[in-house]
């Protein structure tokens, strides 16, 4: 007899509004409906009310981890309908914070996993290497979540001593090479609890549009950073990693490998930090009418900006923003669709699902 | 560049369009020919398009809404643009599957009905009917205040 079990909204294995119906038979998970919205709060519209200016503060308060991603592609977009550039050296400050978040966005993601697995020693492991690079990124922009960087035509703070951010980030890149990236990918506790579990086939990657990490660990190599570069990705040497499992392991491995080439990115970007301006000469910041669009590769895969303006109004009269979480939350109904009732709070959490971008 | 741009030809010549791809504001759009939105889907499956988003714009007065559907090929963003007069579109949940949350918003938020689907469990809001152009019920809202 198949009986259904409500997972959520408030849960103590998801912790986030977010609800799974789970329809199983016996231990087994035989389907799974899902419901977002319980927090929604109408940023996009909201947004049509703020100037540019509050616009970018209020976008960057779409989501707490991957905050910066949020206003970079935003003034991407931006810097599309008023012409302005941003200087090389701006460029580069983005790709390092983009990174960065990168860092702090897996590693949190490491340490609720392990968390998930009853690994509760990596957890704290975790924890405290991601404490490290927020010191990092508070040592850049000032701010430890949200951190102001981004502003159409550039950043608000140039990095003054990048010798010593490069420090900070080879002795970061020491602890996740000798620490975190050999206890998930070679620990007997993390292969028994992820090895073969919450498979998402390359065929329902596909058709369901997965995005970032999820979409790579189920063998699709698609990544912004290669296939359309923006900042200064195109001047970067670095790998995509792909594993072509699709099950809870493959995720993991391929989260642990981006830690590794964000940190190999870090080193180049700020090695090669160019001299010159931060941003924009920005006395006036005029608007054309028209729809601009712009795409960046969050921590979570995917993100996408489009804003619409009417030259010489104040506000947009559209946003919209197509968050990664929103793109790879519906496949959590295939991979939990065999699985046992025990590991579906770790198969949805491989995902590294936001809730925050996805009720935005 | 040269790959993509014989890919993008492939798609005018699908679609059987005279028109020419325009880039603007980081899109290659395609103006609106006489294709509807299950051929362009059925066209975008056979090139291996990646579906991104649909973005919905309510109109001015009584002029409906228009929907630009986003796709990616081979890292271009694509852009089709297809204006309603009144409220109503094809679905092409069956087509993409990768369509439905942002079919199921749109119809929360505007509501566009996208024929030939269902749409519970709501989305995004809970415990009340879909059908409510959100927009305009804000705005009435804040006239009645």
């Amino acid at each position: 007899m198949s009986y259904q079990i409500p997972m959520g909204p408030f849960h103590p294995a998801l912790e986030e509004p977010y609800k799974l119906d789970l329809i199983c038979e016996g231990e087994t998970v035989q389907d799974a409906k899902l419901h977002i919205g319980f927090n929604f709060r109408g940023i996009e519209h909201l947004a049509e009310t703020r100037n540019y200016i509050q616009m970018i503060t209020l976008m960057e308060r779409v989501c707490g981890i991957c905050s910066n991603i949020h206003t970079l592609t935003l003034c991407q977009a931006l810097e599309g309908l008023t012409g302005l550039t941003p200087p090389p050296r701006a460029q580069y400050i983005r790709t390092i914070m983009a990174e960065l978040e990168r860092l702090h966005s897996h590693v949190l993601w490491a340490g609720i996993a392990a968390k998930l697995m009853g690994f509760k020693t990596m957890f704290m492991t975790c924890f405290e290497l991601r404490e490290k690079v927020m010191d990092v990124l508070q040592a850049i922009s000032g701010n430890r979540v949200n951190y102001s960087m981004n502003r159409i035509g550039g950043v608000n703070r140039d990095i003054d001593d990048p010798n010593a951010i490069l420090k900070m980030v080879e002795a970061l890149e020491l602890e996740m090479a000798r620490t975190v990236i050999p206890i998930f990918t070679t620990s007997s506790t993390a292969s028994s609890r992820c090895a073969g579990i919450g498979v998402l086939t390359t065929e329902k990657a596909a058709s369901c549009g997965a995005v970032g990490p999820t979409a790579r660990a189920s063998g699709l190599p698609q990544d912004l950073r290669r296939s359309a570069p923006y900042a200064a990705y195109a001047e970067m040497e670095f790998d995509v990693p792909v594993q072509p499992a699709g099950d809870v392991r493959a995720r993991l491995l391929v989260r642990a490998l981006e830690i590794m080439e964000s940190c190999r990115i870090l080193r180049q970007a700020l090695a090669k930090l160019p001299p010159g301006e931060w941003h924009a000469e920005d006395e006036k910041i005029a608007f054309i009418t028209g729809t601009a669009t712009s795409r960046g590769e969050a921590p979570r895969g995917e993100i996408m900006y489009s804003v619409s303006w009417k030259e010489g109004s104040r506000n947009p009269s559209r946003v919209h923003v197509r968050t990664p979480t929103f793109a790879n939350m519906p496949a959590i109904r295939w991979m939990v669709m065999g699985a046992r009732l025990a590991d579906t709070p770790l198969i949805q959490a491989s995902i590294d699902p936001c809730y925050s971008c996805t009720d935005r | 560049m040269t790959h993509t741009l014989t890919l993008l030809d492939g798609i005018l010549e699908r679609l059987g369009s005279t028109e020419h791809w325009v880039e603007k504001g980081g899109v290659h759009w395609l103006p609106p020919g006489s294709w509807n939105v299950r051929e362009l889907a059925t066209v975008m499956n056979e090139c291996k398009a990646r579906f991104i988003t649909i973005t919905g714009y309510q109109l001015p007065g009584e002029e409906g809404f228009r929907l630009e559907y986003h796709w990616d090929l081979d890292g271009q963003l694509l852009g089709f643009s297809f204006v309603l007069s009144g409220n109503t579109i094809d679905s092409i949940f069956d087509l993409c599957e990768a369509v439905d949350w942002i079919e199921r918003e749109i119809h929360e938020g505007f509501a566009i009905d996208f024929l030939g689907r269902e749409y519970e469990p709501l989305l995004l809001r809970q415990g009340d009917t879909p059908g409510v152009n959100l927009r305009d019920a804000v705005a009435a809202s804040k006239e009645r205040k």
